[in-house]
């Protein structure tokens, strides 16, 4: 349902393009928005109903192919919603509440938004990128 | 150890369409001509046309003055302007690149310009109507970069605007990240382990000029740690 709140349980999905990953790792520019951006994209792994991990990850790897192109060395950053926002709440020096809410698009049910994030947050896009806990090829 | 006078760094700080090279008594050696050609089959880009042909020999910059020493110099008294002439801020990329893949007085210059190549490759295979990288912003690094060749290489990454952004990472969850932006400024992040509360870390993050950037950061002992 658009605009309900992920639970802090569950995790989500974050498409790293392959110009913001070094040497097969993810670097925080992955979390930082472009200037015309409100929220940072994300999937909402649980919604996809899965069994595994790997299921999941095959699932959103089919997302992003049929909507964008997946460049060789894209990677998806897996992050769990409680970590991030915890975080971000108690080591952001403005004690920055981050909010995770579902908003899903006609070809991507799971699609999700990060929101409270600023264009300025390099500070913050480094502190999420600490909380990341799987990095997984972002190709089919 | 390059001694630097920094009243012959270029500024380029109100202007991001000029050109700039730092040096201290070493010589940079920049040839232009084949080096879009090579570029441009590297990425496997459709050759523009006119392909063009400035060239600049040897430049050498030292201490005592500019001691510069052309072969063939179109145009343009001061070398340092060439860019000028491009529009195209595509070429103003690829001649970056080429300078770095050049500047003898950065010690990874070969693996920095690769990994250069490698980004904007990257992103103009994602997007081809995209910048690829901002020429600013690489100058604005490529600046930084001679006024400090004793820095180990960082990881570097395009900001989703297609800024350079240099992460340094070390022992105890240190980090030092610097985000070029086009206009000469620079945001940096420091995060650095607290000494007198163990397990606790010091998190900062400012804006500066990229010039004075080591200077603003000095007191948090950064250069003990990117540096070679």
């Amino acid at each position: 349902m658009k605009g309900e709140k992920i639970p802090v349980q569950n995790h989500i999905a974050r498409f790293c393009r392959p110009m913001q990953v070094h040497d097969g790792q993810i670097q925080a520019t992955a979390f930082m928005l472009r200037a015309d951006e409100e929220s940072l994209s994300v999937n909402w792994l649980e919604f996809l109903n899965c069994s595994s991990r790997k299921c999941e990850i095959t699932k959103i790897r089919t997302i992003y192919s049929e909507t964008f192109n997946v460049g060789a060395r894209a990677k998806i950053a897996v992050l769990n919603v409680g970590e991030v926002c915890e975080k971000v709440l108690t080591e952001s020096p403005d004690g920055r509440n981050l909010e995770v809410l579902h908003d899903p698009l006609v070809n991507d049910q799971s699609h999700s938004e990060i929101y409270n994030l600023k264009q300025d947050d390099e500070l913050i896009a480094e502190l999420i990128l600490e909380t990341v806990r799987e990095a997984h090829s972002a190709r089919i | 150890m390059l001694e630097l006078d920094s009243h012959k760094i270029l500024k380029d700080f109100d202007d991001p369409a000029t050109a700039s090279i730092v040096s201290g008594n070493q010589s940079i050696e920049d040839n232009f001509p084949n080096s879009y050609q090579d570029i441009r089959g590297w990425i496997n880009l459709s050759p523009k046309s006119p392909i063009k042909t400035h060239r600049v020999s040897i430049i050498g910059v030292n201490l005592d003055g500019y001691d510069i020493h052309k072969d063939d110099w179109p145009e343009k008294e001061d070398p340092f302007t060439q860019v000028d002439l491009l529009n195209n801020e595509e070429d103003q990329v690829q001649e970056l690149i080429f300078r770095i893949r050049k500047s003898r007085s950065i010690p990874y210059h070969e693996s920095l310009a690769n990994r250069l190549l490698a980004l904007f490759k990257d992103a103009k295979e994602e997007d081809p109507d995209s910048l690829g990288i901002a020429a600013g912003s690489l100058r604005n690094f490529y600046n930084f970069l001679h006024l400090h060749t004793n820095l180990k290489r960082p990881a570097i990454s395009l900001t989703p605007d297609y800024n350079i952004y240099a992460s340094w990472r070390g022992e105890q969850n240190r980090v030092f990240s610097v985000h070029f932006l086009p206009n000469g400024d620079v945001r940096f992040v420091i995060f650095k382990p607290n000494d007198r509360h163990p397990g606790r870390q010091i998190r900062l993050s400012g804006i500066a000029t990229s010039d004075i950037l080591m200077e603003t950061v000095a007191p948090d002992s950064v250069s003990d740690w990117i540096s070679e």
